[in-house]
């Protein structure tokens, strides 16, 4: 449904996109991940039409947004990380003047309308002033700007940033209900965000793809690199040196040299064995074993590993 | 052709929505208004002055010329406090993105916005006939004259109003776009004047006073349609109105 290949962009001296590709497929929802000023915006904005890329082509539907942008934003609905909102419009005014910018018949506009603000609950304000609203009316206000027209792909650019607590597990569910009939790009800094409501996840930085899969299989690599946490009583340097010339223990390191802490890794050919060993040989050589731990990794610590 | 209705009728709305519409209003009808009430009294004076001393008393026809060319100063002044916000202020509020995902060209914008400027302004024009209507009524000038004039008027305002949009569209700075555009048009005015200074009798003072807009309205304020001056403000609009397109366009694939 969405198809993006080898997207690059340059401001200036600074290369923001470098070969961005991924596939999104029909009914699925992509969670774009990715620090402040990874390029999410950028390549967003490229996929909408709203700038230009250096190289590299992006489809939606089949149309790319460049040769046929009539057709691909025909299907597209965008919610940019600024709300596109003009202040001195009432709500439903403002909604129905994207819906007619969308092309929807002016027999249905009423009606779309109305259904698309009373799916975000804002039918109690349809006849405020949009600059007199709240930061969570706004953006709900540019929610419905996006999906008025019930567009096949939707993409939202950090559809819940500013929103409060309550309204973020509202939005959340808005777009949990919205995956099926529609194709979804969610981006975010946020991965609780993406982790809670995305079927595939893809992680930019610095411009680059530095990896993509489904939720299951990022987590699935998580668990191939385990940690683990051991704490002695004493000798913790040599305890390190002897762990480094065990084979699949990987990066062991100090974690906190006054109460003897430190993290070691297991490659993915290691089985639990090994873990046997180590203890063995923390009780045999005297170090004094205080504790040890599996450490339970969350895709934080992916975003983490990746990304430093 | 819809989406162009669409984006201008939502751009007529905003601009009275805010105070924006009224002071366009009340400066363009108060100066207007006071530059007749000076006219009428000078007019009035010299009118009874001349049996006195012998002198041609002025025709009502004179009276309108100075009336219409104070327009054309005052349509400075108010041309790029109309078309400043037109891109400027979606590129800086970031709405210009609601445009830019649409299913519509960057034509269909173009068009709407302009529209939307002209329709406001033509508004604002023919509020203003008020004051050629009352020395119809109580004069007896060529109606003909007060028709010309106004078309002249209103073709150089589009023309005007297409030089503001282009400027417009390359700023995020409404301040800005109403200097350059002011700046722009006063040029255009005094284009005349400089011309001879510039080049006396050559060729370019030839073509700079062909590019000036003084000249092109002489015709209309004299009660005369001529091809030459509608195809100069036609094509001076449709020109900028072109440049307009090439800069949203280039924000595509910049």
């Amino acid at each position: 449904m969405i198809e993006v290949s080898g997207l690059s962009k340059r401001y200036g001296a600074v290369q923001a996109l470098r070969d961005v590709s991924f596939k999104v497929e029909s009914g699925q929802i992509v969670g774009f991940l990715g620090a402040n000023g990874a390029g999410k915006t950028t390549t967003m904005d490229i996929i909408c039409g709203c700038i230009g890329a250096d190289s590299g082509s992006a489809r939606i539907a089949g149309y790319d947004i460049m040769e046929q942008p009539l057709e691909a934003k025909r299907r597209l609905g965008y919610l940019p990380d600024v709300a596109p909102l003009h202040g001195e419009m009432r709500v439903a005014d403002y909604v129905s003047f994207a819906a007619r910018l969308h092309k929807v018949p002016s027999t249905r506009v009423q009606q779309q309308v109305t259904e698309t603000l009373e799916r975000l609950s804002l039918g109690d304000v349809r006849n405020r002033l949009i600059g007199n609203l709240s930061k969570g009316y706004r953006q709900r206000v540019a929610f419905a700007q996006a999906i008025v027209h019930n567009p096949e792909v939707l993409v939202l650019d950090e559809p819940t940033e500013g929103l409060d607590p309550n309204q973020i597990l509202h939005v959340r569910e808005l777009i949990r209900s919205l995956a099926g009939q529609h194709t979804i790009i969610l981006s975010s800094h946020i991965l609780s965000e993406v982790q809670n409501t995305c079927d595939q996840i893809v992680i930019i930085h610095n411009g680059e793809v530095v990896q993509q899969g489904s939720v299951a299989e990022l987590a699935g690599q998580l668990q191939a690199v385990r940690t683990y946490r051991l704490r002695v009583a004493q000798n913790v340097d040599q305890l390190i040196e002897s762990l480094s010339t065990m084979g699949h223990v990987l990066s062991p390191r100090v974690v906190n040299s006054d109460s003897c802490e430190l993290e070691f890794g297991f490659s993915k050919e290691a089985n639990e064995q090994l873990l046997d060993d180590i203890a063995r040989m923390v009780i045999n050589g005297g170090y004094g074993l205080r504790g040890l731990a599996a450490q339970t990794r969350s895709l934080e610590d992916v975003f983490f590993h990746i990304t430093h | 052709m819809n989406a162009v209705f669409t984006i201008a009728w939502r751009d007529i709305r905003a601009t009275f929505a805010s105070p924006k519409g009224c002071a366009i209003f009340f400066f363009f009808l108060g100066f207007m208004g006071v530059f007749f009430y000076n006219f009428l009294h000078t007019f009035v004076e010299l009118t009874q002055r001349a049996p006195m001393f012998g002198g041609e008393a002025p025709t009502l026809e004179q009276l309108l010329r100075a009336l219409f060319y104070n327009l054309h100063f005052i349509l400075i002044l108010v041309i790029p406090a109309v078309t400043m916000s037109s891109f400027s202020e979606e590129r800086r509020n970031q709405t210009i993105r609601l445009l830019q995902t649409s299913p519509i060209t960057a034509t269909q914008i173009v068009l709407g916005k302009f529209l939307a400027s002209a329709a406001v302004l033509a508004l604002a024009l023919a509020c203003s006939a008020v004051y050629p209507l009352f020395i119809k009524v109580f004069g007896n000038p060529d109606g003909s004259l007060i028709l010309t004039s106004y078309l002249g008027i209103f073709l150089l305002m589009c023309a005007q109003l297409a030089f503001g949009l282009w400027v417009s569209s390359m700023t995020t700075n409404q301040f800005m776009a109403f200097l350059f555009t002011m700046f722009g048009l006063f040029l255009l005015l005094i284009l005349n004047w400089l011309a001879p200074s510039v080049n006396s009798g050559g060729l370019m003072e030839t073509v700079l006073k062909y590019v000036a807009s003084t000249d092109h309205l002489d015709m209309f304020f004299k009660g005369m349609l001529t091809v030459s001056d509608v195809t100069y403000f036609v094509c001076f609009a449709a020109l900028f109105l072109f440049f307009t397109n090439v800069v949203l366009d280039s924000q595509r694939w910049r």
